[in-house]
């Protein structure tokens, strides 16, 4: 790749991007008109609803002089709000009770309410003043106002007081919790009477306070609202930003015909994919930068009417600005991969929404209650971007470090993945000169029956991949959680042969002439499979070191681990059927589905690695654990490398089962074993809690001799698919090279 | 020059399986020539030129140019070819200049030799008026002009045009066509495609005449008229396109 080209392609878009008015329009005029607008129009309707006076209905109000009072001249009384003016906020119509009774009083009162005229009716029965009476002279019955000493509580009731609120209307719900607050503030006043009349002090009801002290350090409340606005805003300004430019660069060329002028320029498809990116990241990111400082210029007018709240910490901006780097190339980077596949600038506005459905509810996730950073949560794209941008936002150091590397690195993957499919698309002539076709069901079955090749493409391995993760995820709703070993053999195996080797087998008979070819089903060279069975006794030490060290990193959750023991405890007594179905099982289906099927789907895309891992990232998602999908990934791409350099599937289903099996018999075997056999005691130390671990040297040494093998596989003439050889013999061109 | 070996393209169609927009073509270029590919449209015209200039990958056979194969080695032969076809738009928020200046730094050439380029060529074609003018302000002949600049602003050794007159009055197709003409006497390599047959009388050293996919038939005017017998160009054409789509039927209906 060269970057002065690179450079050209971006100040070219960049300068064109600037003369388009739509686009200054939407990142630079929109945010700057958009929050003081938004502010204003905040004032206006707060003013709004500041004047708006509650209506409340009262029938019946007691009117009693043995009462503390509660409506003065058409008011609640003053005394029963915690502001002298709150009290103007309600408005009061006073009403007898009908002479009919309760019945029509209640009828009359839903009939106001429906109609729109009160947004609260109080109720008080019409004898409430009397039974009040009553009440009161049943509890001062001595002479001398000494309640009897072990007394029974008078033996008086007092109607309820009836509230009826609308609770399907906000309006009418805010109305309820006012008027309730007045009403509890009025018992209270009146219990209070009653101990003082009773000669009983008042601490009496209320023996102590209650003090809460929230040990939050200033700044925590504001930070922790801040970390869950500012992440929003920041992810969905980028991705709009980037989704504007990305549909006029890409779709919009190729609409006004000048995409063909650039492609056949000496511009390689890779410069003109950078080129573009970097121009739509810019303003992907200007747009985010532009909104959030629009937003703090506002804001800071705004906050600064309310309490309890002022501007972010500085460095949380610091923070933000960091993570708008990655979360703008990714969104960038899928916009134009998905510009690129459309056909015009009105087809690229429809994968708005699509885009949106996918992203809003990963940057939403995080704002959901109790959504913290975690192992789980830390590997989903975005989502984890945004829990750990929370975390440092909040000052939560420590605990975020762990996580760094695993989002820094989903986030590049998803990156890479996004700039390789844009790339692609560029590629694929069939996206670049699209036309619209028939297209039906039946027409389309029969075209992949009939024009099946050798092998699978992409898309089909994709599906493949994507058929399994799904079946897998609906079985697991399905068949309850293995409680014991046969329930563990048993649910191992139909996972295997259902989950992973039929939709492989099945698609490979269906989708492809030759099951040999896509399936690996030839003779390796001779010394490959002993070299895999070698590779991966050597790489043992260095798995196992790498598994302990993801297990203390990011823990298993109690009830797992818990399980987990209790179900491997029995696996010592059963290793021979342990081992079929934990080592020669998986390796068998496994191979065939994510070496087989899947691999040489992906390996249409012409780049050996970029279909190693990926492959790898499916190989790892179908293991149930997290932790253990990790170590998956890994050793999925150790594998993939040795059936694409061996030619053959037998190496990897060796170093699978192999690899298996001495993962199994050093978790169940060695810790018996090493009682009496001392010489294991030089190979291994025991690790308390985390299962037996090598010593130093010997991870050093397997290191080593990994690499050995793995130089000695990387040196085999291994069989290129046409795609590879042809993106090999492009990438030798020298492109520099000038005539004359 | 230019080789074409074979070159098939099909594209894969729901409905009728492969469809065959290039069916065994062959055919040479040399320096100094302008190759004339004559047809109807969706005879496979432009199909051939997007192989040669790489934004297609053939299906089959090959196709070199200057040496360089179009599939393995695409980004050597987009230095050596100047691309234009009714497809290759211009810039419409850059200047006639800008346009030409970008495509200039693209292959290569340094800031100072590409100016006095420049100049040369603005003078050249006449472009000097409309140096400053964004491409969404000019006419179909203006943009017609800036896109022959950026095709040779690189001076290449091989030019293609595709059905480059298309959509222009005669007065600037016949600019364009002289200018076509200069460049076959500086010596290029020119293959030009076009379904106007007084074009290709003119302009075309050696004419290939195209149809369905397949060359019906190749050579000089002269060859051609004398192949056979036939003196008008139009005539001819129409003879050889009939009989192929008469063999063609006569093909398909047998069982």
């Amino acid at each position: 790749m060269n970057w002065s080209n690179v450079k050209l392609i971006f100040l070219r878009e960049f300068r064109d991007q600037l003369r388009d008015r739509r686009t200054l329009f939407m990142i630079a005029v929109l945010p700057l008109l958009l929050y003081p607008l938004m502010g204003m129009s905040f004032f206006q309707i707060t003013q709004f609803m500041r004047e708006q006076a509650i209506r409340v209905l009262v029938i019946g109000a007691p009117e009693s002089s043995e009462l503390p009072p509660l409506i003065e001249t058409n008011r609640f009384a003053a005394n029963l709000f915690t502001g002298p003016k709150n009290a103007d906020l309600l408005q009061l119509t006073v009403r007898p009770p009908e002479a009919e009774g309760k019945q029509d009083s209640v009828e009359q009162a839903r009939s106001d309410m429906l109609s729109g005229n009160y947004e609260v009716v109080v109720y008080f029965p019409p004898n409430f003043a009397q039974q009040f009476a009553r009440f009161r002279q049943s509890l001062i019955q001595t002479p001398g106002g000494q309640p009897q000493p072990g007394g029974k509580a008078p033996d008086v009731t007092i109607s309820s007081v009836e509230v009826y609120p609308n609770l399907a209307k906000d309006a009418s719900k805010a109305a309820y919790r006012r008027v309730s607050d007045v009403l509890d503030r009025w018992r209270e006043a009146i219990g209070r009477q009653n101990l003082e009349d009773s000669h009983v002090p008042a601490s009496a009801a209320k023996p102590f306070e209650i003090d809460t002290l929230d040990v939050a350090e200033e700044g925590q409340h504001k930070a922790a609202l801040w970390s869950k606005v500012l992440p929003f805003v920041l992810l969905i300004w980028a991705l709009t930003g980037a989704f504007y430019p990305a549909i006029d660069l890409c779709a919009g060329e190729k609409e006004r015909g000048t995409l063909e002028t650039l492609l056949s320029s000496p511009a390689e498809r890779i410069e003109i994919v950078w080129g573009k990116l970097l121009t739509i990241m810019l303003f992907s990111m200007a747009t985010a930068i532009l909104n959030l400082a629009s937003m703090a210029i506002t804001g800071s007018f705004v906050l600064s009417q309310l309490p309890n709240l002022g501007p972010p910490p500085g460095l949380a901006i610091v923070w933000l600005l960091v993570a708008l780097v990655p979360v703008s190339a990714l969104f960038s980077a899928l916009c134009l991969a998905l510009a690129a596949f459309a056909r015009s600038t009105k087809e690229g506005q429809y994968y708005l929404m699509p885009l949106m459905l996918i992203t809003m509810p990963l940057t939403m996730l995080p704002m959901a209650p109790g959504v913290e950073l975690n192992l789980g949560n830390s590997l989903i794209p975005i989502t984890g971007v945004v829990l750990l941008l929370r975390s440092m936002l909040e000052g939560n150091y420590v605990a975020a470090l762990p996580y760094i590397p695993l989002v820094v690195a989903v986030t590049l993957c998803c990156c890479w993945l996004a700039i390789r499919w844009a790339t692609n698309q560029f590629n694929t002539e069939s996206v670049l000169f699209r036309e619209s076709e028939r297209w039906g069901v039946g027409l389309w079955v029969k075209h992949l029956l009939r024009d099946r090749e050798a092998t699978p493409n992409f898309a089909e391995a994709m599906f493949c991949g994507l058929l399994i993760l799904m079946i897998k995820f609906f079985l697991g709703f399905a068949v309850r959680a293995p409680e014991g070993v046969d329930d563990f053999i048993v649910l191992a195996s139909v996972t295997q042969l259902v989950v992973v080797l039929t939709p492989a087998l099945f698609m490979t008979i269906m989708l492809t002439r030759s099951p040999v070819q896509t399936l690996l089903l030839r003779r390796p060279p001779w010394f490959a499979p002993i070299a895999a069975v070698l590779l991966a006794v050597a790489l043992h030490p260095t798995v196992n070191l790498l598994q302990s060290v993801i297990m203390r990193v990011y823990p298993l959750n109690e009830q797992l681990a818990e399980a987990l023991h209790r179900m491997e405890s029995g696996f010592s007594d059963n290793l021979w059927p342990m081992l079929l179905v934990v080592a020669v099982l998986p390796a068998i289906c496994e191979e065939l589905a994510f070496r087989g099927f899947i691999l040489s789907g992906f390996r249409r895309l012409g780049h050996k690695w970029t279909a190693i891992v990926l492959s790898s990232i499916f190989f790892g998602a179908t293991h149930a654990i997290f932790q253990q999908s990790l170590v998956a990934l890994l050793v999925g791409v150790v594998i993939g490398f040795l059936a694409i350099q061996s030619g053959s599937l037998l190496p990897g289903v060796l170093f699978h089962i192999v690899h298996n099996s001495m993962a199994l018999i050093v978790q169940q075997v060695t810790p018996a074993l090493a009682e009496d056999q001392h010489w294991l005691h030089w190979l291994m130390r025991d690790a308390t809690g985390d299962g037996p671990l090598y010593r130093w040297p010997v991870v050093v040494c397997s290191l080593l001799a990994s690499a050995v093998i793995l130089v000695w596989f990387h040196k085999l003439p291994y069989d290129r698919t046409p795609e590879e050889s042809l993106q090999e013999a492009i990438e030798h061109q020298s492109p520099h090279w000038l005539p004359g | 020059m230019i080789h074409v070996r074979q070159l098939t393209k099909y594209y894969p169609d729901l409905q009728r399986g492969k469809i065959f927009a290039l069916d065994g073509v062959s055919f040479d270029a040399l320096p100094g020539q302008i190759y004339g590919l004559l047809g109807p449209n969706g005879a496979g015209k432009t199909t051939v030129l997007r192989i040669l200039s790489t934004v297609l990958r053939p299906s089959g056979g090959t196709a070199s140019v200057n040496g360089c194969d179009v599939v393995t080695q695409p980004s050597l032969v987009r230095h050596q070819i100047g691309f234009m076809s009714a497809n290759t738009a211009v810039y419409d928020r850059m200047t006639a200049w800008e346009m030409v200046e970008y495509f200039g730094r693209l292959y290569g050439i340094a800031a100072e030799p590409l100016r006095q380029r420049m100049e040369d060529l603005f003078t050249r074609l006449q472009m000097n008026e409309i140096r400053d003018v964004l491409g969404a302000k000019m006419s179909t002949g203006m943009k017609q002009k800036v896109s022959i600049a950026r095709a040779i602003v690189h001076d290449p050794p091989v030019l293609i045009f595709d059905e480059a007159t298309s959509g222009l009055d005669v007065l600037v197709a016949r600019a364009l066509l002289r200018t076509v003409a200069e460049l076959r006497d500086n010596g290029k390599c020119i293959v030009f495609s076009t379904h106007i047959m007084r074009e290709a009388e003119k302009l075309c050293d050696q004419i290939a005449i195209m149809h369905r996919g397949h060359i019906l038939a190749e050579g000089t005017l002269d060859e051609l008229r004398q192949r056979h017998e036939e003196r008008d160009l139009e005539e001819l054409f129409f003879r050889l396109i009939h009989s192929h789509d008469e063999t063609h039927e006569l093909e398909a209906s047998r069982p």
